[in-house]
């Protein structure tokens, strides 16, 4: 099925295992637990629980923080576990003296709507204020009060590096070889190209779409993910440039489906330019790239509304992960995963290759 | 010419800003260009490289013909200064450092990337651009700390921003009854053409 398959098994079968595609995320699945100040108290008194938490409830309904558990099991200093319940934020507290020895529970909890009966001194505690998206936020979040946690199983997956695997992996790791074939293609060039190169998969067909260089030393923009875009579109009948001085740069049809396929693709892309209004070629691809894509190079592939971004190691502008995350930006109409990692130290050792003519 | 020596000026980057006179005249090339695109039912966006009084390089969106959604009109008209500078033998840096862009539509987040790459100092531009504006309107690529992608520049914003909206809203109108008909159309296009 796949030619390159062989020759790949034969030059760096011992490196599979030796990398990891890790998830690129957003910053709220990323970030440290934001935490908020809170009053709590011990239930002293277990049969009043119940009733505590409706009245508590109809003072202080805690809006917006849905993932919070009222109650707490808290094990104390000699090893017991007892109760304990949240009161309200500490912003939703009439005027408190925080820095008073103790806390009188009526200034908190007016009487005629809850009553104290059950209740101990009131302290004060950091809760989280976003509910945990990620397992280790989950994790840490709960280290300061529970909260509910709606776990999304594919993103865990994913964070323990386990989510492709096997033939998957092999596959992954062939596609970006050829990203970093191209790379010292360019390297060999001299004249100014930087060791980058990316390929363009249709991960259904498992397929390279098209595989390209950097060429910046002709167009100082012509990064590898640019060429990359352009040469798919030439693939596809159209395109804006021609590489053809560049023999590493290729919108390779596999020889094997080359009579029957070009027919397919043009229906399909005609499918898409009309559902869409323009045509987004890259919907559903993959794009394999031995470094983070700058941001130009990020944005292009918003454009072409790229199906999922693998590249090997992080860049120091980069805009998937390092400066920016594009694929998560909020305002933009296109988001998609992205995963580093891929055959990383390959990746890095790429920078060796750089043109000294060119600094 | 007044305004010649003025940009002649501009070897000490710094300082480097057009006049008041250079926008007023500059961005009316810019509209009547984004006029015709939209008359030619094309993304309504003018856009044009201004290099010592003399325009370097010109650019409407060409999506659609290259099937690359990367041809935008900025991207197109870096193209053509590079290409001038190549025709004329000139240094590329050099002069980009000292071109004006002057666009009726804020650069998205993609060209204002790459007219960081290429040391454009200022942007001249009319609307924003709330769908993918680079320039402070969903990220501000155009001043943001990237040590590793070129240099900063600057925008002057606003001018004529009104007219810039309203040609982008008829242009969205029209597009939406088109989308419709190729939708219908092209699928029968495409049962058709077997025979044909």
């Amino acid at each position: 099925m796949e030619p390159q398959s062989k020759r790949r098994k034969e030059a760096e079968s011992d490196n599979a295992d030796f990398w990891v595609a890790l998830p690129v995320l957003s910053d709220q699945q990323s970030q440290d637990t934001e935490l908020i100040p809170a009053f709590a108290a011990p239930i002293t008194d277990k049969k009043e629980t119940s009733r505590l938490i409706k009245e508590l409830r109809s003072l202080y309904p805690l809006t917006g923080l849905t993932h919070i558990k009222r109650v707490r099991s808290h094990k104390s200093a000699d090893g017991l576990y007892s109760p304990q319940v949240l009161l309200c934020l500490v912003s939703d507290a009439p005027d408190v003296d925080l820095h008073s020895e103790s806390l009188a529970i009526e200034s908190l909890l007016p009487p005629d709507i809850v009553r104290v009966e059950g209740l101990g001194l009131p302290f004060l505690v950091k809760i989280p204020a976003f509910p945990p998206l990620t397992r280790p936020q989950f994790q840490l979040a709960s280290k300061h009060w529970p909260t509910t946690f709606h776990e999304d199983k594919q993103v865990t997956v994913a964070l323990r590096g386990e989510l492709f695997g096997g033939p998957q992996k092999a596959r992954m790791q062939g596609y970006m070889e050829a990203a970093l074939a191209a790379a010292r293609a360019a390297a060999g060039l001299g004249s100014g190209q930087e060791p980058v190169g990316a390929a363009m998969v249709d991960p259904k067909e498992e397929r390279i779409l098209a595989v390209g260089h950097d060429c910046r030393g002709g167009n100082p923009l012509h990064h590898a993910v640019m060429v990359c875009i352009d040469l798919v579109a030439r693939g596809q009948g159209g395109g804006a440039y021609s590489f053809e001085k560049y023999p590493a740069c290729t919108a390779a049809m596999s020889p094997t489906s080359s009579h029957s396929k070009p027919a397919a693709e043009s229906s399909k892309t005609i499918a898409r330019v009309v559902e869409e209004g323009q045509p987004y070629i890259c919907t559903g691809y993959d794009l394999y790239v031995t470094r983070e894509p700058c941001v130009m190079c990020a944005m292009a592939l918003v454009h072409s509304r790229i199906g999922r971004v693998f590249y090997g190691t992080a860049s120091a502008d980069g805009a998937l992960g390092t400066k920016y995350k594009i694929h998560t930006q909020k305002d933009l109409n296109h988001r998609f995963d992205v995963f580093k990692g891929v055959l990383s130290q390959q990746c890095k050792d790429l920078y060796g290759l750089k043109d000294p003519i060119k600094h | 010419m007044g305004t010649e020596t003025e940009m002649n000026g501009a070897d000490l980057k710094p300082g480097f800003c057009p006049t008041d006179g250079e926008i007023e005249k500059w961005m009316a090339s810019a509209f009547d260009m984004a006029k015709d695109a939209l008359e030619n039912g094309e993304v309504p966006v003018g856009c044009l490289m201004v290099y010592n009084n003399q325009v370097v390089g010109k650019g409407r969106n060409e999506v659609n013909e290259t099937k690359n959604a990367t041809r935008h009109a900025e991207m197109v008209a870096l193209d053509q200064v590079l290409e001038w500078c190549r025709h004329g033998d000139v240094d590329p840096q050099s002069v980009c450092m000292r071109t004006v862009l002057y666009v009726t539509v804020e650069p998205c987040i993609m060209c204002a990337a790459a007219l960081r790459l290429l040391h454009i100092p200022v942007v001249v531009y009319g609307c924003g651009n709330e769908r993918f504006g680079g320039c402070g309107s969903v990220l501000d690529v155009s001043a943001a700390q990237l040590p590793h992608t070129g240099t900063a520049f600057k925008c002057v914003a606003g001018y004529r921003a009104q007219e810039a909206v309203e040609m982008l809203k008829a242009f969205y109108k029209q597009e939406n009854p088109n989308g419709f008909l190729t939708l219908i159309l092209v699928p029968l296009a495409c049962l058709w053409s077997p025979s044909g």
